[in-house]
């Protein structure tokens, strides 16, 4: 066999690689007031720097819901103090008995695909989510015990039935999770809608390059912005290349290098610096904020002035300041996040810092005794608990150094907190799913209303389960205070039921508030006009446009 | 063709043992595949009622005995079907057709970074004297440990986000494959210089060197000529286990730069415990090292014409 006799050809070859190293771009910097008053100019394309890929476009999960506001419209929008917008929806009643919603909808709206937007599309959308062969989760959660049906009355009137009254209906619909995608593509199965789904949006999906980008193109013949929105018609913006850039170093080297002109969740290092260059925003995530949820049914929490003691024997406030640099705020409140609608201030420092009363509270449980290790026991047990936490994406190396610094102030208190961290597979797969499993575990849900404390206080019974109930906290009483608030149409009793609601959570210790999800936007000066929406922190880039330098 | 034909039978008992040992491991492992599916759909962590289950494991077969899934399973392999991606819903051949050519790409520019570090260092360090050869020994040594994440993030902040001589996202440009090819290569190069020099110090004590010398050779043309020759032959083996390591260890180089291939999704695909898409992936990286190590075969015949070829 002939072969070349060496192997000098292939490394000259490569050599040349390894020499073809040039300048990177350099626009980074300037000053944001200088565009303050550009008028939009159409053209550019936007380049986004992301974070997590989704497995589908579509789907129930926030990364999915972020994606599906690009090229998908939902009924209405809500914006601040849980107002409700018209968007897809420009009108809509609901029934005495509050069983019966009838939304009026936009006329001469198509999807992408040319296939006309109509009530029998809305139909199809609500009887897809809630198949299950092709079931969204997240939307069962909301609405999969209220549904009863739906009917297209004409062209332009959609009728759902409820088989119970629920006022967050509308909050819940505002959300990208409940955008309408075309009849026509959904006929064709959830694999095809996986990778090109269908809407009504001011983006079309061209291309998924997984483990790379979604690149979108405007939908030049958009003309179903909701009313929330900037502009209406068709984007400014030529398209969107939306990255994936999981690390943060590369991120934020990304924004500054030129090669994003906006990016994702601003490393909290680089928070400062990046107000300082680019015009920053951030979103705090309403729903149920990041919080340790304890087992009430097994274990050292089962005793309520066990759980109390806990919330008392950590500063929970400087220990989420610090790891985050002060860039993520602190939420005390258990139940709720400060931003969501009806959450109840008054709890906004609850369980605060406080050592003796941690101290006597134990002391009234009965663990009176300290053995060597100056962890405290009763009847020959420690004052051992288990904290679950999901490592990765959820808890961040800086949320691992708070659960560390409250494991290390517990410890005064004489509790023996055991931090284990949870792999993706053991977290979604249920491994920590049970009251045998964990005394504690952090998680959340982002949701724009407080009708989410159904979804995640609503009791765990054998005939209706509920794994949403991370406290395995069964409460009657709870359950008919959030069912007798998400039944009013009365917004002062609605509040009134709902701080009830938090403030027995609070008092039972069930759930101990940590810190908020965020959002957080940084984008060059002259990229103007890009926002955070309301439900669930999606950017909006229907209003972008990039500002010429005024002369 | 005796041979050829062994070889093929070989490499294909390669790939289903790598199959085989994949699939069950991953069926082995605890975690509901449904649960996982219906989880991740949503973004929980919960605990499934059984009617939320039965859907999903009808239509996966995940009901099915395990065996009548490995039977299913290997009998799709047999007619080239690599089966279905639980979670990115598509095709397995799809998704490792799009995504092992930035994977390839970057094996093999690691590789090359890797061999031209290694010999320039070898040559011009290697029995040059006592302080040049510990030095460049040392620094063989210090490179082979060092950690890829660490080193990537460092080429990352030093040369693209500070210094930007090049861009920050890998991308697909020949430009952007410098530093990921870097992070891979600069610590195989430590390795593959420590055998080389090894070799090659041996090598330059030989008689015929002695002789080459006394024949008015320079002492380059002898050190590249000659002493190279012989002594990159444990190198060479090295190369085709190195081939397989980097391929499947390319994902931290790919996490950093935000590059496109296998071994990110790889991980997530194990993660959650993707069968047919690990399985998948896993024989293709068993093809890799076979391939590989023919390839180390035919090298070894180019570089050393001693060895016959046998048939």
């Amino acid at each position: 066999m002939r072969t070349p006799k060496t192997l000098l050809p292939l490394l000259a070859l490569v050599a040349g690689l390894a020499l073809a190293a040039c300048g990177g771009s350099d626009s980074s910097g300037g000053n944001a007031d200088e565009f303050a008053d550009a008028k939009p100019v159409n053209g550019g394309t936007i380049s986004y720097g992301h974070e997590q890929e989704p497995p589908c476009l579509i789907g129930g999960w926030v990364q999915q819901a972020y994606i599906m506001r690009q090229f998908s419209d939902s009924l209405v929008s809500q914006v601040e103090e849980g107002e409700i917008v018209p968007w897809l929806a420009t009108d809509w009643k609901v029934s005495e008995d509050q069983k019966t919603w009838t939304f009026t909808l936009k006329d001469g709206v198509k999807f992408t695909d040319g296939t006309p937007f109509n009530a029998e599309a809305v139909k199809t959308n609500f009887e897809t989510w809630l198949n299950p062969k092709s079931l969204n989760p997240t939307v069962d959660a909301y609405i999969g015990e209220y549904y009863k049906s739906s009917k297209a009355i004409d062209d332009t009137t959609f009728e759902l039935t409820l088989t119970k009254p629920y006022s967050p209906l509308l909050s819940a619909l505002s959300q990208g999770y409940f955008g309408i995608l075309s009849p026509k593509q959904l006929a064709k199965g959830p694999e095809a809608n996986c990778e090109q789904p269908i809407g009504t949006g001011p983006f079309i999906v061209k291309k998924w390059n997984r483990g790379k980008n979604i690149e979108f193109v405007k939908n030049p013949d958009y003309n179903s912005a909701p009313k929330n929105a900037k502009h209406q018609g068709p984007a400014y913006v030529d398209g969107i290349t939306w990255k994936f850039l999981g690390d943060q170093t590369l991120r934020y080297g990304s924004l500054t290098s030129g090669e994003s002109n906006v990016i994702y969740n601003v490393p909290t290092v680089n928070w400062k610096d990046a107000k300082g260059k680019f015009q920053v925003q951030q979103y705090i995530t309403p729903g149920r904020p990041v919080t340790f949820s304890l087992n009430t049914q097994q274990g050292v929490f089962t005793d309520k002035k066990v759980r109390q003691a806990f919330g008392y024997a950590a500063d929970r406030k400087a220990a989420v300041e610090s790891a985050f640099n002060d860039v993520i705020p602190y939420n005390g409140n258990g139940s709720l996040s400060q931003s969501t609608p009806d959450y109840d201030e008054s709890l906004a420092d609850a369980y605060p810092y406080d050592i003796a009363k941690a101290n006597q509270l134990l002391d009234e449980a009965g663990w009176t005794e300290k053995n060597a290790d100056g962890v405290r026991t009763k009847g020959g047990k420690t004052l051992t608990a288990k904290v679950v936490y999901p490592a990765g994406s959820v808890v961040s190396a800086e949320g691992v150094t708070l659960l560390q610094n409250v494991q290390e102030q517990a410890k005064e208190a004489g509790f023996d907190i055991k931090l284990v961290p949870s792999s993706p597979s053991e977290t979604f797969g249920g491994k920590y799913a049970t009251p045998d499993s964990y005394d504690a575990i952090t998680w959340y849900w982002t949701s724009p209303t407080a009708g989410v404390l159904y979804i995640v206080w609503r009791q765990n019974l054998k005939d209706r389960p509920n794994g949403n109930n991370a406290s395995f906290y069964n409460n009657p009483k709870l359950e008919d205070t959030i069912e007798a608030a998400n039944s009013t149409q009365d917004e002062a009793e609605q509040q009134k039921l709902y701080a009830e609601a938090q403030q027995l959570i609070n008092e039972e210790a069930a759930a101990i508030g940590i810190y908020t999800q965020t959002t957080s936007l940084a984008s060059q000066p002259e990229l103007r006009d890009v926002w955070i929406e309301n439900s669930q922190g999606e950017p909006v880039f229907h209003d972008a446009f990039f500002a010429k330098k005024q002369p | 063709m005796k041979t050829v034909a062994l070889k093929v039978l070989g490499a294909i008992a390669v790939l289903w043992a790598a199959a085989t040992f994949t699939f069950f491991v991953q069926a082995a492992l605890p975690g509901d595949r449904a649960t996982l599916i219906l989880n991740q759909d949503s973004g929980q962590i919960i605990k499934r009622s059984d009617a939320e289950l039965a859907p999903v494991n009808e239509k996966f077969g995940f009901d099915d005995p395990i065996y009548a899934q490995y039977v299913n399973y290997v009998a799709g392999l047999a007619q080239g079907d690599l089966g279905t991606s639980y979670r990115l819903k598509a095709p397995v051949t799809e998704i490792i057709s799009e995504q092992i050519w930035p994977t390839i790409f970057l094996t093999i520019a690691a590789l090359v970074a890797a061999w031209i570090k290694a010999l320039a260092l070898t040559l011009l360090t290697a029995k040059r004297g006592r302080i040049p050869s510990a030095l460049g020994s040392g620094y063989e040594t210090f490179t082979a440990a060092l950690p890829h994440y660490w080193l990537g993030v460092i080429l990352l902040v030093v040369f693209a986000i500070e210094l930007q001589l090049f861009p920050v996202e890998g991308g697909s440009s020949l430009i952007g494959l410098v530093l990921p090819a870097l992070t891979l290569g600069i610590p195989l190069a430590g390795f593959l210089g420590q055998v080389t020099r090894d070799e090659f110090e041996k090598v330059l004590d030989q008689p015929f060197v002695t002789s080459a010398r006394a024949r008015g050779m320079g002492d380059f043309g002898v050190r590249w000529r000659h002493a190279l020759r012989h002594a990159v032959l444990p190198a060479i083996t090295l190369s085709g286990w190195a081939i397989g390591a980097l391929f499947s260890g390319a994902v931290i180089a790919e996490i950093i730069f935000a590059r496109q291939g296998i071994g990110n999704i790889l991980v997530t695909a194990a993660n959650m415990r993707d069968i047919p898409l690990v399985s998948g992936i896993v024989m293709l990286v068993a093809l890799i090292y076979v391939v590989a190590n023919l390839l180390v075969d035919l090298a070894y015949r180019v570089v050393d014409p001693r060895i016959e070829v046998s048939s």
